[in-house]
């Protein structure tokens, strides 16, 4: 019988190959199905976190532990492992329980005014104290003041808050 | 002095009385009401719903006739109040192509079973174990009832505990509506 040495270190070398390569391709594999599984959960917490819980209060689907929120939690999953997008689950639950399951308003329509008047409120509020502030230290705020204090209530009353310090002093003395 | 003017003061007075009217609805208001829903005026969502009593029953081959779908549970106060109306009305309207369902949501089994014996449901009645009929349906809460025309359109949404008044007007509308369809759903 001839031996084929060539032959030989060709099947040892295929050897040695196939037993380094198959667990790195498992492990790929697995690390591939585990990324793939982490990025669906992933997903349902991110879609999770935009729907409001219909039946809690101030509470998302992700914060939620109520059952209709663990089940709206397995729907997404289902919905994403068959392939559909964000925009097309949340659109399935806003076709269901209305715009108000949203966590944010879109900013559409009349929506805007919710976005905007926060914004609108602090400015003209900011402006408006402002305009308080510079008057009220201006000559014409000053005169209005002194003309407030020459008035016969305000005198009187300083007139009884001095005969007040006074007796409060002779009291201590 | 005249710190406020007359008209200042009425503005304040009115926003006040309109905050504690908001306060006083919101605490005090019957909530009871027609909600707003998207699904109403679309086709209904088409389900299986695996019953009690181990049938199967699917919602389009109830093509012709109205439906009632009622959703509850258990535990659920206001479904107990409403049980005796919903038996009531189906005793009404089981020869007048009306069909009632009810849904059991959020619930276990033995617990919506001996509901049934203790309040009633002798209509169609299974559970929704996995909340897909309920998702589908937008159901935020129970009891909410939703009126399913001949044609298999949701005509209307209620929330809250029904009267047999309350089903008369709703189920009449959806048994109106006739959309061409026969007896037979064709």
């Amino acid at each position: 019988m001839v031996i084929d040495l060539k032959m030989i270190r060709k099947i040892n070398m295929f050897r040695k190959a196939f037993a380094f390569t198959t667990p790195a391709f498992i492990i790929l594999a697995l690390l591939t199905l585990n990324s793939i599984a982490d990025n669906i959960d992933d997903q349902v917490r991110k879609i999770s976190y935009l729907l409001m819980c219909p039946v809690c209060q101030g509470q998302t689907v992700a914060e939620s532990n109520s059952e209709l929120a663990t089940q709206m939690r397995a729907i997404i999953k289902q919905k994403l492992e068959e392939g559909e997008s964000k925009e097309e689950i949340i659109a399935y639950f806003v076709n269901r329980y209305g715009e108000t399951i949203l966590g944010a308003p879109p900013t559409k329509g009349a929506n805007w005014l919710i976005w905007i008047l926060p914004a609108l409120a602090l400015v003209f509020g900011g402006a408006g104290i402002a305009i308080f502030l510079h008057k009220s230290k201006s000559e014409k705020g000053k005169e209005k003041a002194k003309e407030m204090l020459n008035e016969p209530r305000v005198q009187a009353e300083s007139k009884y808050l001095e005969k007040l310090d006074e007796e409060l002093k002779e009291f201590e003395s | 002095m005249k710190i406020l003017s007359i008209v200042t003061k009425l503005s304040v007075l009115l926003a006040i009385l309109l905050l504690l009217s908001l306060l006083g609805y919101a605490i005090f208001g019957n909530r009871v009401f027609l909600k707003f829903s998207p699904i109403v005026g679309q086709q209904a969502g088409d389900f299986t719903l695996e019953l009690f009593n181990g049938e199967k029953m699917k919602l389009s081959d109830l093509r012709g006739k109205a439906v009632l779908l009622n959703f509850w549970a258990s535990w659920c106060i206001p479904c107990r109040d409403e049980a005796p109306a919903l038996d009531a009305s189906w005793k009404k309207y089981r020869d007048k192509q009306a069909v009632f369902i009810g849904v059991n949501v959020w619930d276990d089994k033995d617990s919506a079973l001996l509901y049934l014996k203790k309040f009633g449901g002798a209509y169609e009645n299974g559970m929704d174990p996995k909340g897909e009929i309920a998702v589908e349906y937008g159901v935020g809460g129970v009891p909410e009832t939703y009126f399913i025309d001949t044609s298999g359109k949701i005509v209307d949404k209620y929330t809250g505990p029904l009267t047999e008044e309350i089903i008369d007007y709703f189920l009449g509308k959806a048994l109106s509506t006739n959309h061409g369809i026969t007896k037979d759903g064709n």
